[in-house]
This record gives C-alpha cells, sequence and structure tokens, in this order.
C-alpha cells in the first residue's frame, strides 16, 4: 500500500505540450478516477505513474520513493489494460503466474498464490483455459487476477470495463468496488464515462487537455463544480446553462421575458461581479413545472418540445428563444408537446458561472489563487 | 409466401444465370488446372516410360510402366548424397535466414528508426536483386574467407540472401502481436530479452513457419549460387548435380532427368501437404506497411 504524489509533472511530445504542469496527491489506500474527455491526459498520466511513459519534468513519487526514472518493474505497481492484455499462448495459471516465474519464487509458492486469488475471483475452475476460450468478464478477471497476485503498492486501471457489455459492467462495477473496499490497496482508475467515475471513487480528478479541471470527492464535484466543463461533464442528464443579464439580485433576459431569483448565498459573488453578464447553471432535477392553477408571478416560462417518459420519471425538453433547457420530473407529469408552462428553479441549487472563464462565481475556487483554467492551455 | 404462380420457364432461367458464373468458374479452375499439373503428369509419366517408347509418342500413357530410369539416376548420379545436401542446404540455409531475421524483424515492427524507410527500400532492393548481380561480389567473399567449394559457404550465402525477405514476413506477422501484451510483461517485471523469448517468440511462430517453409523452397530449387560456388561432386546439391545429364551421352535419354525430377520433388510435395493449409488461411501473409 502507498501513496502517489505527482510534484510539478510535465509532459511533452516534442515541443508539443500535452500536459503543463500537473500536481496530485493521491493518499495511501484511496481509489481516485482520472476522468475526462478524450485526449485529455489521464491515459498519458496513468502511463507515466506506470512508468511507460516517460515523465518530461518533475517528480514523481510512490510511498516515499523518488520512482522517476525507475522502470515499471521497480515501482510496485500491477496494472490492468482496457484489453487486458492477456499472453493468448499461455494459459490462465500461467498467465497469472507470469510475474511471479520471471521473480523466480518457488513452485509451491506461486501455486498456493495463484490458487488462492483465483479462488477469490472465481475464475479457480478455468485456470487450463486460453484466453480465447474465456469470456469478457472472465478475461477481465483474469487480468485482475495477475494484478492482484502482485500485491502491489497501487494499482493502475485503464478503463478495464469498457470492453464489458452495459450489465457486466454494472455487475464489474460492484465487484470492483468490493475488491478495494476488502483489499484496500490505493488504486488509479481511469475512465471516460462519468457515472462510473460517480460510483466508484473516492476522490473524482477530473481532467481537460492535461490540466486537472477540479479533484474532489465526488458529491462534491456533483454539488459545488468549479467551473462549467466540470459542472457540464459529471452528472446525466448535463447541466443546463442559461445566460443572462444582471438586474440587481435577479437574472434576466428581457428579450425572452425570462427572469430568475438569485438566492442569498449567490447575491454577494454576484454583487461582486463584473461582468453585465452571468451564465446560471441549473441540474435537471433543480427544475420542474408550476402546478398549472399556481403559477407564481414573474416565473420563466418555456415551451415543452420533447416529454420522455422514462417510466421511474420523465424528462421534458423545454425552450425559450435560444435558450434550452431539460427537467427532470416525477413520472406523473403530464405536459404536453407545445405546452408553455412556467418553471420553478430550485434556488439552494443554483450556479453562477462567468462567461469568460467558467469559472464558478459560487464556490470558493472564484477567490482562490489556484484558477483551473478550463480553457486548457498549451503553454 | 405469394400465391402467385410463377411460371416454369423463368425460374429456370433464374437459376441458370446464378448458376452460369459459377459453372465458368469451375471451367476455368479446370483448365488452369490442367496448365499447371500437365508438365507434371508429363515428367511422372516419362520418368516411368523407357526411353523408346517416349519417342515414338510423348504423351502416350506407359504400356509396361517401369522404374528402370530410377534406378539407372540413383546410383549413376549417387542421388542420396545428392538429396542428403540438398536437405542440408535447405534446412539449415533456411534456419539461419530466420535467426537472422528475428531481431530485425522485431525492431523494425515497434521501434521508431530515424531513416525506417530507407531500411525499407533497402531489403526490398534485397528481394528484387536478381541472384546473378550478386554472384561476382559473393564469390570474391567466398574466396577471401576460404569458404569456396564448402558447405558452410553456401549455407552462408543462402541464409544471407534470404534474410530480407525473412524481414519482411515475420515484421509483417509481428505488427499484429497487440503492444499492450508488451506493456503488460513490461509491468510484471520482464526483460526486453524475456519479452523477446517468452512472448514475442511464440507468437511469432506462425510467422516463422510460413518464413521458413517459402524460404525452405526456394533453397532446394536453387542453382546458380550451388554451381558457382560448389564444385566437389559430393557437396552438390540435387540441381546441379542433374546437370551430368545434359552430357552427350544423356542429352537423349529422357527418362533419367524425368525420374530425378520427380524424385526430387518428393520432400517438396511432402512439406507442402504438412503446411499450405497455415499459409493459404490467408491470415499469415504479412504485409508490408509503410
Amino acid at each position: 500500500m502507498a501513496s502517489v504524489s505527482l510534484i510539478d509533472i510535465e509532459k511533452r511530445y516534442g515541443a508539443q505540450v500535452v500536459i503543463p504542469k500537473l500536481n496530485l496527491e493521491i493518499a495511501d489506500g484511496s481509489f481516485v478516477v482520472l476522468v475526462g474527455p478524450s485526449g485529455c491526459g489521464k491515459t498519458t498520466t496513468l502511463n507515466m505513474i506506470a512508468g511507460l511513459e516517460p515523465i518530461t519534468a518533475g517528480q514523481l513519487r510512490i510511498g516515499e520513493r523518488d520512482v522517476t526514472d525507475l522502470p515499471p518493474k521497480s515501482r510496485d505497481i500491477a496494472m490492468v489494460f482496457q484489453s487486458y492484455a492477456l499472453f493468448p499462448h499461455m494459459n490462465v495459471f500461467d498467465n497469472i503466474a507470469f510475474g511471479m516465474r520471471i521473480r523466480r519464487l518457488s513452485r509451491s509458492e506461486i501455486e498456493s498464490q495463484v490458487r488462492g486469488v483465483a479462488e477469490r475471483l472465481r475464475i479457480d475452475a478455468l485456470l487450463d483455459r486460453k484466453p480465447k476460450a474465456l469470456s469478457g468478464g472472465q478475461r477481465q478477471r483474469v487480468a485482475l487476477a495477475r494484478a492482484m497476485v502482485r500485491r502491489p503498492g497501487v494499482f493502475l486501471m485503464d478503463e478495464p470495463l469498457s470492453n464489458l457489455d452495459a450489465k457486466l459492467r454494472i455487475e464489474a462495477r460492484s465487484f470492483l468496488t468490493k475488491m478495494h473496499l476488502e483489499v484496500g490497496t490505493t488504486t488509479v482508475y481511469v475512465t471516460h464515462d462519468q457515472s462510473e467515475a460517480m460510483t466508484m471513487g473516492d476522490t473524482i480528478v477530473l481532467m481537460k487537455d492535461g490540466v486537472i479541471q477540479q479533484a474532489a470527492p465526488p458529491l462534491e464535484v456533483y454539488n459545488e463544480p468549479a467551473n462549467m466543463f466540470v459542472a457540464g461533464f459529471i452528472g446525466s442528464p448535463a447541466m443546463n446553462f442559461i445566460e443572462l443579464s444582471k438586474a440587481g439580485a435577479r437574472l434576466i433576459d428581457p428579450a425572452h421575458g425570462l427572469e430568475f431569483e438569485v438566492s442569498e448565498r449567490l447575491r454577494t459573488a454576484l454583487e461582486d461581479f463584473r461582468n453585465p453578464k452571468v451564465i446560471l447553471g441549473l441540474r435537471p432535477d433543480a427544475l420542474r413545472p408550476a402546478p398549472r392553477n399556481a403559477e407564481p408571478k414573474g416565473a420563466p416560462r418555456f415551451t415543452i418540445d420533447v416529454v420522455q417518459h422514462l417510466g421511474h420519471e420523465t424528462l421534458l425538453d423545454a425552450s425559450r428563444g435560444p435558450h434550452r433547457l431539460v427537467a427532470r420530473v416525477s413520472a406523473g407529469d403530464d405536459s404536453k408537446i407545445g405546452e408553455v408552462r412556467a418553471f420553478l428553479a430550485d434556488l439552494d441549487k443554483m450556479h453562477l458561472f462567468d462567461p469568460d472563464s467558467g469559472v464558478n462565481l459560487s464556490s470558493r475556487y472564484a477567490q482562490s489563487a489556484i484558477r483551473p483554467d478550463p480553457l486548457g492551455s498549451a503553454v | 409466401m405469394s400465391s402467385v404462380a410463377i411460371p416454369a420457364r423463368r425460374s429456370t432461367i433464374r437459376r441458370l444465370r446464378y448458376a452460369a458464373p459459377r459453372v465458368f468458374a469451375t471451367l476455368l479452375a479446370f483448365v488452369l488446372a490442367a496448365i499447371w499439373l500437365g508438365p507434371l503428369a508429363l515428367m511422372v509419366i516419362t520418368s516411368i516410360k523407357p526411353n523408346k517408347e517416349f519417342l515414338n509418342g510423348p504423351f502416350a500413357l506407359p504400356i509396361a510402366p517401369n522404374f528402370d530410369a530410377y534406378q539407372k539416376v540413383w546410383e549413376g548420379l549417387n542421388f542420396g548424397v545428392l538429396m542428403q545436401n540438398s536437405l542440408l542446404y535447405a534446412t539449415t540455409g533456411s534456419a539461419l535466414a530466420v535467426l537472422l531475421a528475428l531481431v530485425p524483424a522485431f525492431a523494425l515492427s515497434r521501434f521508431e528508426i530515424p531513416g525506417k524507410k530507407y531500411v525499407f527500400a533497402l531489403l526490398l532492393t534485397g528481394l528484387i536483386l536478381p541472384q546473378q548481380t550478386v554472384l561476382i561480389p559473393l564469390y570474391a567473399t567466398l574466396r577471401f574467407l576460404h569458404l569456396l567449394d564448402t558447405r558452410i559457404g553456401l549455407i552462408i550465402v543462402h541464409g544471407v540472401y534470404g534474410m530480407p525477405a525473412q524481414i519482411l514476413i515475420l515484421r509483417g506477422f509481428m505488427t499484429t502481436i497487440p503492444r499492450e501484451i508488451e506493456k503488460a510483461a513490461q509491468i510484471e517485471g520482464a526483460t526486453d530479452f524475456q519479452i523477446f523469448t517468452k512472448i514475442i517468440l511464440p507468437l511469432s511462430i506462425p510467422g516463422i513457419v510460413v518464413g521458413y517453409t517459402l524460404n525452405f523452397i526456394a533453397i532446394w530449387k536453387e542453382f546458380v549460387f550451388a554451381l558457382v560456388f560448389l564444385n566437389s561432386e559430393s557437396i552438390l546439391p540435387v540441381t546441379v548435380g542433374m546437370l551430368k545429364l545434359n552430357s552427350d551421352r544423356y542429352i537423349t535419354a529422357f527418362n533419367l532427368p524425368s525420374a530425378g525430377l520427380v524424385i526430387s520433388q518428393i520432400p517438396i510435395v511432402i512439406l507442402f501437404i504438412l503446411t499450405y493449409r497455415g499459409i493459404s488461411s490467408g491470415n499469415f501473409v504479412g504485409s508490408v506497411k509503410g
């Protein structure tokens, strides 16, 4: 078990800077998820921790050791790849035993360790089979067994669930989480799936263009996104963004007759904000249509475009001029397409964003000196 | 299903239309087979006919097949030794070519080498150049090394001459091995050498078999190098050994070279039967990717 520290890590391919200065502390025993769109640098970062990619500048520590220049085998890590990377010409037993045989452990030792892990992962009946005779889920467990049997200080996982079908993925998710609870090894997990990140990690590290946008526990990332990118990436359906103008303690779009009241806690931030325009962020579950017979005067009105019944809930797509929103409402809602309804916004779940930088005005990020640059920079 | 009765004529025409291409293809296949197998059949027939009979009617089937020609050729040319030599050159020359090609093929399949394009151009040149163009330099080199008229000398020549083709074939194969497997082996603690021996080589075996077989056949048929670099009768391969039949004494005896040829083809036919399924399944043909 070990902590991982990335200190001023930089990655350059020739003149192209892929990851400008990156700093991240991964606590011992934690499950950290690196998440972001394709090309954000999460896999590159993972490969640098693994030693498969050289680190251009900066320092990497695993535990108390500086491993920046050490080869992968000296870093006390194990890795599970997206394609599992099982050795096709060896059977399951030999695949799992590979590392131990390289290190010349005794036959009895290898035998007992391999069988132990195989039993735990319920693949002990498959030890004689070759990878091509296994299903996707079984292959994944073999890859996991191969990593676990070494008892490394850190597990590195590169989108291990991407190759599984949806149902298997959900099973595998809880399986991995349970494993982590039992074994407790520090895990760095890369995925592009935001729901995987939310459900599996202690800490989510959201990246874009090589820059960390936010590193925090899932609920904090959900409820207090640092900027528009984070707010829009985490949560499904995505957060609604409505560009409005400041008018005292209200946000308005007079051209389309929209008016939103801003909650108490945001008024100071709104006042301090110089820009006349602000982006209002509201998650779909923070909006609902007002009861038809009790529409408050001045409540913003939107035309319903699409009604999607999911069974347990309903999604309403609505618009007003250039503004669009999605609201998540109860299954019993009876809005009709084309109908104009007044919407109520949950004031406690409101966010305000700077239209230029995307920073969340209402969070501490607006005040702190460490301002994540949501536009990314290649400098 | 439709309840309208389709007139019988129309369905027959349709069936003919579908069958026509297939019939044509089959006919074509038979014609090609005849063209390919014809000379071989003629060779076998000629070898079991007494010579006079052949002169009377080259394409006629033998009245009473006999194997005199085989015995004459075997004893007269010391065929056993010829076959042994050919076997030696083909097996070891091919093995040497494959061995020399393994590491370069791996390097070309994995690493970004500056000037890679030029390396490929060089290799392809090695393939295209006919043997005649390198005869004189090779002769000079062998003489300098005192390897003229030696088995080792010819084996080395075959090994080196066959290396470019092997590099290209093996490289094509090795590019199909997923890189992640090597990364996984790296993380498990394998050294580069261990990755090569425990992962890359076992997975390259199909490619090695293909390359080796093709090279074997090429060396077995080979004539020019053996002719120029060897002199002593005891080390000649079949191809050169049979030249004796070109002398005035034997030149009209058609059954003798035919018998010799049939004998010399047997190992190749056996090898081909053993390996053709693997080669023709298509996924072994290593394509040269730039």
